[in-house]
């Protein structure tokens, strides 16, 4: 069996390498929830690319409903070409096309399935994905044809915790939360992203990014992603290590509440 | 297997269902666990625990059950890494292993404790890769520790993982903070608050949005000729009604309030909501501001007159008004009573409105009858502690039709 590790471009926790493996093993979807930025998106993408598969992602928004994952049948189109009396009207499955969920299904090789920010959807979206996850198959009503999934897809979720999850739902999963990475793991994730940082800046810039997430009254904790970002910045900019923690350039770049900013500048001085 | 952990997992308040018990068991006899406590906990909380707020749950009962199991020694991540070698365990057969046994017999008649100290003794002094030794922890040695080794009893310092041990993690309980019976947040208010919603397409509006698949429908079935179908659009029909307690002893709850307020104030999904205030107890006026002013008021009879019974209504307070608060027609130190006691008053409330429920920041954890005001409301009203727990119940109270 193909087993999932770290890659050049993620480096993943071992409980976070074993939850996936796990989830392969036991052919289950994946959950994986943790605060933003802690890099559950490029998971599916690292996951895809160690295994050598393909990866199909379907971003939820607040108004994705299930049926738009399994097939979409396309009645304007019917109706403009009924209206001119085109070839073909007559055949339904010309207007029926897959959404991402029928696409993995359909697929002839074995695919990565992200299902991204899950929780953006209505409160019954997740309950109504149960059947077509649990059997891997849905059935289209217009033309009475049955998608069944070639390949077992690997199913992995990303969830912000903006809404609960029904318990149906859960109880289907594999959960993982991804914890904060401490310094040891953040200092190896920010140098595969950034291999030729400079010791002084990157341990100045660690420092301040800590101090700012340790403050109680902060409103939005900064997180990974914005910490490389801000690294990313100091580099292009040449600011000099010994400037970081005193002028704190480009702060706006981790910070990005207005009362924040305020709070931090009074510390400062 | 583990029966017993099932059970105790759900008394400490785990809601695990027998489906993800038996994908624990199919996991378990993959051997996906090893034979590792430490990964059989992980593997354990990933397969039953869905929240990280119930983290600390879990681990709680894990530690219960497996308390008295030896656990492994902490092995550095070097030491690992020397002893991993899985691929070399073939070259070696079982004959040679038995040879290199007999050879050395002191080691085959293996003192337990003895070994233990022995090992322990050299995880701290050791501090290189060693392989084929009969001293040092190494692989493929013949000392009674160390992996792919030939010794047949001994320590194995076993293998492909350097997990922290199940019970460091356990002891440190960091996800004791992600606990959602805590006092909660705005934002976990604002999410709460999401929950109170009845979509309808029965509400008395206009039909104004185009149903798209009517019309086709139609439009064929009328020879290709256009014939548009228009339906009633999906609208939240819920209608809020928030009174809050500004009294003295709510003081200290001042930011969890205003808290709440920001979060009602914020849901824009509602299709009306009304906040009032008032002062230990409802009497005949109710306040537009939490300072309660003399004046800033409206009469409690207009708000029964102007919002109607549909209204879903949030009380919050801390049901701690002195008796004659309560009970006396005088009651009210502050304003007027309108002839009524507050106890009447409250009884109008339940009487004018069907859904009504008092959420408690300091509510008493079990029956207290001592907390003479808070029984007696709650006797009145469905009452929840204002934790994220108690406002999800809350707003199921709210939306449900019992």
């Amino acid at each position: 069996m193909q087993q999932f590790g770290s890659t050049q471009e993620y480096v993943a926790s071992e409980q976070l390498m074993a939850s996936v493996n796990v989830a392969i093993a036991l052919k289950k979807p994946l959950l994986i929830k943790g605060e933003p930025g802690t890099g559950k998106t490029m998971l599916a993408q690292a996951v895809a690319k160690s295994l050598g598969k393909k990866l199909i992602i379907w971003n939820i928004k607040s108004t994705t409903k299930a049926q738009d994952g399994l097939y979409m049948y396309d009645t304007i189109q019917r109706l403009y070409d009924g209206q001119f009396g085109e070839e073909g009207v007559d055949d339904i499955s010309r207007y029926i096309k897959l959404g991402k969920l029928g696409e993995a299904f359909d697929s002839d090789e074995q695919v990565i399935l992200l299902i991204d920010e899950i929780d953006k959807a209505d409160l019954e979206f997740p309950n109504d994905l149960l059947w077509e996850l649990d059997q891997m198959e849905f059935y289209i009503h217009e033309t009475k044809r049955t998608v069944k999934a070639k390949q077992r897809p690997i199913v992995i979720i990303t969830s912000n915790a903006e809404k609960e999850l029904p318990d149906a739902f859960l109880r289907r999963c594999i959960f993982h939360y991804i914890d904060f990475p401490d310094e040891v793991l953040m200092e190896e994730i920010v140098k595969t992203h950034h291999p030729d940082v400079e010791a002084n800046l990157l341990k100045n810039a660690m420092d301040v990014f800590y101090r700012i997430r340790s403050l109680k009254d902060i409103r939005k904790k900064p997180s990974t992603s914005e910490l490389i970002d801000w690294i990313n910045a100091l580099q292009i900019g040449g600011i000099s290590a010994e400037k970081i923690k005193s002028e704190l350039p480009f702060v706006g770049v981790i910070v990005k509440k207005d009362e924040d900013l305020e709070g931090l500048k009074q510390r400062l001085n | 297997m583990f029966t017993r952990f099932f059970y105790t997992c759900r008394a400490k308040g785990l809601r695990i269902a027998l489906t993800e018990w038996l994908a624990l068991q199919e996991a378990l006899e993959k051997g996906l666990a090893g034979s590792s406590l430490t990964e059989f906990y992980y593997l354990a909380r990933m397969i039953l625990v869905k929240s990280e707020t119930d983290f600390d749950k879990f681990d709680m009962a894990f530690e219960e059950v497996f308390k008295g199991v030896q656990s492994e020694n902490e092995i550095s991540k070097n030491m690992l890494r020397w002893l991993d070698k899985s691929e070399l365990i073939d070259m070696v057969d079982e004959e040679d292993r038995f040879r290199m046994n007999e050879q050395d017999g002191i080691f085959t008649d293996l003192d337990k404790d003895e070994v233990e100290a022995k090992f322990k003794e050299r995880l701290r002094d050791q501090d290189s890769e060693h392989n084929g030794g009969s001293f040092w922890i190494g692989s493929m040695g013949k000392t009674s520790f160390g992996n792919a080794g030939g010794n047949m009893g001994g320590i194995r310092v076993g293998g492909q993982t350097g997990y922290q041990s199940a019970f460091q993690v356990i002891g440190a309980r960091k996800y004791r903070d992600f606990r959602d019976d805590r006092v909660l947040e705005n934002r976990q208010f604002q999410l709460a608050l999401r929950k109170l919603r009845q979509f309808s397409t029965k509400l008395d509006i206009p039909k104004t949005e185009l149903d798209i698949n009517g019309t086709v429908d139609k439009t064929c079935n009328n020879g290709g000729c256009l014939q548009i179908v228009m339906e009633r659009p999906r609208k939240n029909a819920v209608k809020l009604l928030l009174l809050m307690d500004s009294g003295g002893t709510m003081i200290p709850y001042s930011s969890l309030l205003n808290d709440l307020f920001q979060s009602v104030n914020k849901s824009n999904h509602y299709k009306d909501v009304k906040v009032y205030y008032f002062h230990n107890c409802i009497y005949s006026k109710l306040y537009k501001t939490p300072e309660c002013e003399n004046g800033e008021w409206i009469d409690t009879e207009w708000m029964f007159r102007n919002l109607d019974s549909d209204y879903k209504v949030i009380i919050v307070g801390d049901a701690a008004m002195a008796p004659e608060e309560l009970y006396s027609t005088t009651g009210n130190y502050r304003g007027p009573n309108g002839g009524l006691s507050g106890y009447e008053w409250l009884q109008l409330m339940k009487r004018h409105y069907k859904k009504i429920v008092w959420l408690n920041p300091k509510m008493a954890p079990s029956h207290a009858p001592w907390r003479e005001a808070e029984t007696a409301v709650k006797a009145m009203f469905p009452m929840y502690k204002l934790t994220v727990d108690g406002l999800n119940q809350a707003m199921m109270k709210l939306i449900s039709n019992k």
